[in-house]
């Protein structure tokens, strides 16, 4: 247990928070709902790119680790548990509602190519050595929905790409590929924007 | 414009396109001295390797940048305590509520929510040498990190079992920080409409959170 798990001035800690959930305790499902909630909320923000769908996924992720956690028994992280749990609940209610968790591939053919392209006619553009936190925020939210939840499982929150092939139920190559594919739109995107910002000014 | 001489087309025995199709595996870190002599010759390819990999580590600061409506926490108890999983409530959550019913924290509590509704639907000032926005926008000032009404509703929830008390500031501190990071965006680029959402949501959130004292005071009265 490391200090980062007790907040400052906190009583708990996080193992002794989720000791007492299990034992129905409110303040220690209060305590580990908003250690975690930023996170959480984040994750189904990102993949999802809407608030109200991002604040009923976060709603029910949370849900789901209380009526689970008397099951936990710390093989994982907690944490580990969790945001696996959420994206879980992400994942599940992107595909009910029909929107690709994987890019289709037809959609994405000829883009790499393109890029180089873009790329021959101007050579010295590149972003500057830092990114406005906001402008990527935008700029992933206007990736197409495959190639966000890529983008986010692997770079924002740290999965390997076997682990994503496993969750989003596509191969390793491919989870590679698109993964690449995004941040080269990202790129794209952000140039862009740096661009608009640039003819306004 | 296409100019093979400058994009390194042929050079080190691979070509731009050459090089993007193996970009993937190159930044999953199987190297070949090919794509390095390629890179220390291609001025398009460095930049490109430069801005994935600039992208990729600034992807990590996303990974909590957004807050959930304040108000989420009371959903999840109400259920929580529905599907019977709060089995009793903790004496020191009914010492909280006991200590919120004190009347004078509603009155300071809704001077706080009045002030902050003021800060949130004031005006930019247009200066002699500014130009007309369009869109009128909250006026940009360097924000301290705690206001004199943060600290008045941070002495309020101080009586609050320390777990809760923690939570508030953290949260108040985060409502402040996205206050401060759409005010520098907004020192940029004063048009951004993008922008002024978050700044205009950002006061929300601290909005809320000034509600949300004000609701559980009220609730238990």
């Amino acid at each position: 247990m490391t200090d980062a798990k007790r907040p400052k001035g906190a009583k708990l800690s996080e193992p002794e928070a989720i000791e007492k959930a299990k034992q129905g305790d409110a303040e220690a499902f209060e305590f580990l709902y908003h250690l975690h909630k930023r996170r959480v909320y984040s994750l189904c923000l990102r993949m999802t790119g809407n608030t109200a769908s991002a604040e009923d996924l976060t709603q029910e992720a949370f849900l789901q680790l209380f009526r689970k956690i008397a099951t936990f028994r710390g093989e994982s992280a907690f944490s580990t548990w969790l945001h696996r749990m959420a994206v879980n609940v992400v994942l599940m209610q992107l595909r009910k509602k029909n929107l690709p968790v994987v890019p289709i591939d037809e959609t994405t053919e000829g883009e790499e190519e393109g890029t180089i392209r873009k790329e021959l006619g101007a050579p010295d553009e590149r972003l500057a050595g830092s990114i406005d936190r906001l402008q990527l925020q935008r700029a992933v939210d206007e990736l197409p929905p495959g190639y966000r939840t890529i983008f986010v499982l692997h770079d924002v929150e740290g999965y390997e790409h076997n682990e994503i092939a496993s969750m989003v139920g596509c191969s390793i190559g491919n989870s590679k590929s698109q993964l690449h594919k995004a941040r080269i739109k990202l790129r794209d995107l952000l140039r862009v924007n740096r661009a608009e910002k640039a003819g306004k000014r | 414009m296409i100019n093979e001489e400058s994009h390194g087309l042929g050079r080190g025995g691979m070509n731009c396109l050459q090089f993007e199709n193996a970009l993937s595996d190159y930044l999953e870190g199987s190297r070949t001295s090919e794509q390095q002599a390629h890179l220390s010759s291609c001025t398009v390819c460095s930049n490109l390797l430069a801005d994935l990999n600039l992208i990729s580590a600034e992807a990590f600061s996303l990974r909590e940048l957004n807050e959930p409506n304040p108000k989420m926490w009371n959903t999840i108890e109400a259920q929580l305590r529905s599907e019977g999983l709060i089995r009793e409530p903790s004496p020191l959550l009914s010492d909280f509520f006991r200590r919120w019913r004190t009347a004078w924290l509603v009155p300071v509590a809704a001077a706080l929510l009045i002030a902050a509704g003021v800060k949130l639907y004031h005006p930019a000032k247009v200066g002699e040498n500014q130009s007309v926005s369009k869109v009128s926008i909250p006026k940009i000032s360097p924000a301290p990190t705690i206001s004199a009404e943060d600290k008045d509703v941070l002495r309020t929830v101080a009586s609050r079992p320390p777990a809760q008390a923690v939570a508030y500031r953290n949260d108040l501190d985060q409502a402040n920080a996205f206050i401060r990071d759409a005010q520098d965006a907004l020192r940029n680029d004063p048009n951004d409409i993008y922008s002024q959402q978050l700044l205009m949501n950002a006061y929300e959130q601290k909005q809320m959170l000034y509600r949300l004292a004000v609701d559980q005071g009220n609730d238990e009265q």
